[in-house]
């Protein structure tokens, strides 16, 4: 009799993880999955395959955790992901202006980009306080109205690094930058671990493992769980005293400041610095990552960050490879963006307190 | 009073006129003759008002701007290259690829109306998200199946790794072919009168269908989807029905609009056409929960003007012919980002007035 | 009420088949053929004339000494074109107008125009096209499927003017 029950009650508890865990999700877990089962069948290289997914997780999981503030104080997904890594690019190219060189430019790029950070941030933050309720429309609209202004700075702001602008014209930023001699691979670096083919870029993923920490450790503080408050009820967290809008600025800043962050993270992971079009789209692999991991709309924690850019990246990383080897057709791109954007659609269309 | 009338006023047409000062100020300093810039607009008001009047009937059904017309246009792009492949040349062809493109253009709408239903209060970002996954699907078929599983009979359509279609497909067989159906020529600007006559007509239907129960019922859904569903509508079958009408007539639309330039640019014509399309119909005046024909046809005027003149102004003024481009685009986002800031505002505005106007009636029924 | 139901499903299926009838026709009435004309001599025509004229809706297309081949774009199944005869040089020109029946399932159609007028049967004057595909066009064309495709592609542009 005993038994009967225990065998019940286990397959009820998988069959409620699964729910929870959601459908799409567990084709994706179980694609990847598959693919990393495949691959060394059809001639992929596990341990660099493997090094890969690691190298791409370090670059990409600042930027997604990014997301996790605002998404903690209602503000949404943060489609305006381009405002923080403008000002992360901005830090970058000063700090190769002013003449900084090696991991030490790093430094100074994230010295140089809080500043700015902080100061979009306090703008888009304002800007969201007035809106409340379509923030993730705006939001996706005051990224590319930045990017196409920058865009247009970064060919009239007075640069003059001779690595950093075009030859003839001796003016005006060149689309990409070189990292070499600043601050390439300057985390991946630090205790890397090398055996055989596999590389662990342990400096990144410490540097990552803190800024995660720290983000976990302030979400049970005073103000981490105000923030989660006014997200889940604003009412109550008005009524409790808590100031609505404030908190949400500040969830804004430091989203945008992780964002600089990201994008310096993974241009030292990358090996350049991208600029005018480029962060144009950054925000939707950033949001569609931390959805695989089990975020919702309205919902997102710091394992949410971790496991979807693993899933992501994995899935990124290893379909060309094994899809090249096995039938020499490269159809990576386009599955790229029917997961991700499918994955979008399929939190967008949750059922959640508003949408009801 | 009269002061706030004003001010409502000046808010309410600050984008165009912020556009009529910009290209005030940019037309004369390119330097481009008046009867080029004249040319020029007739001939993309042909081009591109069949694709923007479609999008009026997202906006009057309250389900706000209708990202996902890239949908309409992908089914078109779809006509037109299987009636390339079938050698079906000139007007004939325009009209065999339009009757092809109306089913696959229904689908995609069905797919969208169903999508947004269950995505209630948040069609804008959602509709924005679709156009994505399905232009990834596009690419699935185009780049993919197209060749083995679509038969592709011509081999100048397909890349040379022998399937998939090519980069460009040549639309020369029907290149303007509806545009010089009509010539007429007015102190050396051409006018394509076949398309305006088209144009005119689905202004009339668009008028008409105003007045018919769908329309009404559309309108209803947009203005409160609670007291439409309480009056007995169909609200979710209405809101399909109005994603539905208007993925057809972008369908339409797009074929209009690369018949004029000749040639289809498979992966990338249709990806920022609706961009373009929203920008230009929020420029003419319209917002996100109104808009009208005149919308339409002012918003072509003034946004192709300043989209001609800035990038030649920009190069007089700094020396470096980007400066122009890169400023058009800027323009073309922040009149989005605008539009929507003050749609949510005034949103949030009629909100608390309308609470305070209940707070007001209870007050008066108390005492 | 199942009448009006009725009399949509009629007004529905009615629709339908006068859509499917326009898009027959279509394919009938648009078909587009590239038709070359050859001065060629073959079988049946051993001395061809010095030179063939031909016209279509009022435009000269082509003027063809011996064996020379011009071509046109034409639509629709029935080819009308005037041709102006030279038999010889400095003879007198003879102006004909010819109906040609095109073939629906050939793209290039090739028309043997002298074999033509000595009276020569349909399939023995008319033959098809095939393009013979150049090295130059086999070559690799690479997809750009770039999500910024479109936008503007000021890279390249910019690399340039470097």
């Amino acid at each position: 009799m005993t038994e009967k029950t225990n065998t019940i009650t286990l397959s009820d508890r998988v069959k409620d993880i699964a729910k929870d865990f959601g459908l799409p999700r567990l084709i994706i877990t179980g694609f990847l999955v598959l693919l990393l089962v495949v691959s060394p069948f059809v001639g992929a290289d596990l341990p660099t395959q493997i090094s890969n997914i690691i190298n791409r997780f370090s670059w990409n999981g600042i930027l997604v955790l990014a997301m996790v503030p605002m998404v903690h104080s209602g503000c949404g997904l943060n489609f305006g992901l381009p405002l923080g890594i403008i000002s992360g690019l901005l830090g970058a190219t000063l700090s190769i202006e002013l003449g900084f060189s090696g991991a030490f430019s790093f430094l100074m790029a994230i010295l140089l980009a809080t500043p700015f950070a902080l100061v979009f941030g306090c703008i888009y933050g304002w800007l969201l306080n007035k809106i409340k309720g379509g923030e993730m429309m705006i939001a996706t609209y005051v990224g590319f109205s930045s990017v196409s202004l920058m865009c247009m700075m970064w060919l009239l702001l007075p640069y003059h690094s001779p690595n950093m602008v075009w030859g003839m014209a001796g003016k005006g930023l060149r689309t990409t930058i070189s990292l070499e001699g600043y601050y390439t691979q300057a985390l991946a670096k630090i205790l890397q671990i090398n055996i055989g083919n596999l590389s662990i870029p342990t400096g990144s993923i410490l540097f990552f493992a803190l800024l995660a920490f720290g983000m976990w450790a302030f979400l049970h503080t005073k103000t981490g769980t105000a923030m989660t408050a006014v997200g889940s009820n604003p009412e109550f967290a008005r009524s409790s005293g808590v100031n609505v809008d404030k908190i949400r600025l500040i969830s804004v800043v430091m989203s945008t400041w992780l964002a600089a962050i990201g994008i310096l993270v993974y241009e030292q992971g990358f090996g350049f610095i991208q600029l005018y079009m480029a962060p144009f789209y950054m925000a939707l692999p950033a949001v569609s990552a931390i959805l695989i991991g089990g975020a919702s709309v309205n919902k997102a924690s710091v394992m949410n960050v971790i496991i979807g850019t693993i899933l992501f990246q994995g899935i990124v990383t290893m379909t060309p490879t094994v899809m090249n080897n096995m039938i020499h057709l490269d159809m990576s791109e386009v599955i790229r963006i029917i997961v991700s954007n499918g994955m979008i659609l399929y939190a967008l269309t949750r059922k959640t307190e508003e949408t009801k | 009073m009269n002061k706030i009338n004003y001010g409502d006023l000046l808010r309410r047409f600050s984008v165009p006129i912020m556009f009529v000062i910009i290209c005030a100020v940019c037309a004369p300093i390119s330097g481009l003759s008046p009867s080029y810039l004249c040319n020029e607009i007739v001939t993309r008001m042909g081009r591109n008002a069949f694709l923007i009047l479609s999008l009026l009937i997202p906006i009057m059904a309250g389900m706000g701007l209708n990202f996902s017309m890239t949908l309409g246009a992908m089914a078109g792009e779809i006509g037109l290259i299987l009636v390339s492949d079938w050698q079906i040349v000139g007007i004939p062809g325009m009209i065999l690829a339009m009757i092809v493109s109306v089913p696959i253009s229904a689908l995609l709408g069905l797919f969208c109306g169903k999508v947004l239903n269950m995505a209630k209060g948040r069609e804008m970002i959602t509709s924005y998200i679709i156009s994505f996954f399905i232009n990834g699907i596009y690419q699935l078929i185009v780049l993919y199946l197209m060749g083995p599983v679509i038969p592709i009979k011509h081999s100048n359509i397909k890349l040379p790794r022998g399937y998939g279609i090519r980069n460009t497909v040549s639309l020369l067989s029907m290149r303007q072919k509806l545009d010089n159906l009509i010539p007429l020529n007015i102190g050396g600007v051409k006018i394509p009168v076949a398309t305006f006559i088209i144009i005119f007509l689905l202004c009339l239907v668009i008028i008409w269908f105003r007045k018919t129960k769908l329309g009404q019922d559309m309108r209803a859904v947009g203005q409160d989807m609670g007291v439409a569903r309480d009056s007995g509508i169909d609200v979710e079958r209405t809101r399909i029905i109005s994603m539905v009408l208007s993925t057809v007539f972008a369908g339409i639309g797009m074929i209009i609009y690369l018949q004029n330039m000749g040639n289809i640019a498979t992966y990338s014509s249709h990806s920022q056409i609706g961009m373009f399309c929203i920008a230009a119909l929020l420029v003419g005046g319209a917002s996100v929960e109104k808009a009208s024909i005149g919308n339409v046809f002012l918003g072509i005027i003034l946004f192709h003007t300043m989209f001609i003149v800035a990038p030649k102004a920009g190069t007089v003024i700094t020396g470096d012919s980007m400066i122009g481009e890169y400023f058009r685009v800027f323009v073309s986002y922040a009149v989005i980002t605008v539009a929507l800031i003050m749609y949510e505002t005034n949103k949030r505005k009629n909100k608390s007035k309308a609470g305070e106007q209940l707070a007001l009636a209870q007050e008066e029924a108390n005492e | 009420m199942n009448n009006s139901k009725k009399k949509t499903l009629i007004y529905r299926i009615a629709a339908f088949l006068v859509i499917m009838a326009i898009a027959a026709v279509m394919f009938i009435v648009g078909r587009g053929h590239t038709v070359y004309f050859d001065n060629k001599s073959s079988d049946l025509v051993a001395e061809v004339p010095y030179k063939i004229e031909v016209k279509v809706d009022g435009k000269k297309v082509a003027s063809l000494k011996k064996n020379e081949r011009g071509m046109v774009d034409v639509m629709g199944q029935k080819l009308t074109m005037e041709l102006v005869v030279t038999e010889e040089k400095g003879g007198e020109a003879v102006h004909m107008k010819v109906s040609q029946p095109l073939p629906y399932n050939m793209d290039g159609i090739i028309l043997n125009i002298p074999a033509m007028l000595n009276g020569a049967s349909q399939d023995q004057y008319v033959s098809e096209f095939v393009p013979v595909l150049s090295e130059t066009e086999v070559a690799e064309e690479t997809v750009v499927t770039d999500d910024t495709a479109g936008l503007m592609s000021f890279g390249e542009e910019s690399e340039a003017s470097k």
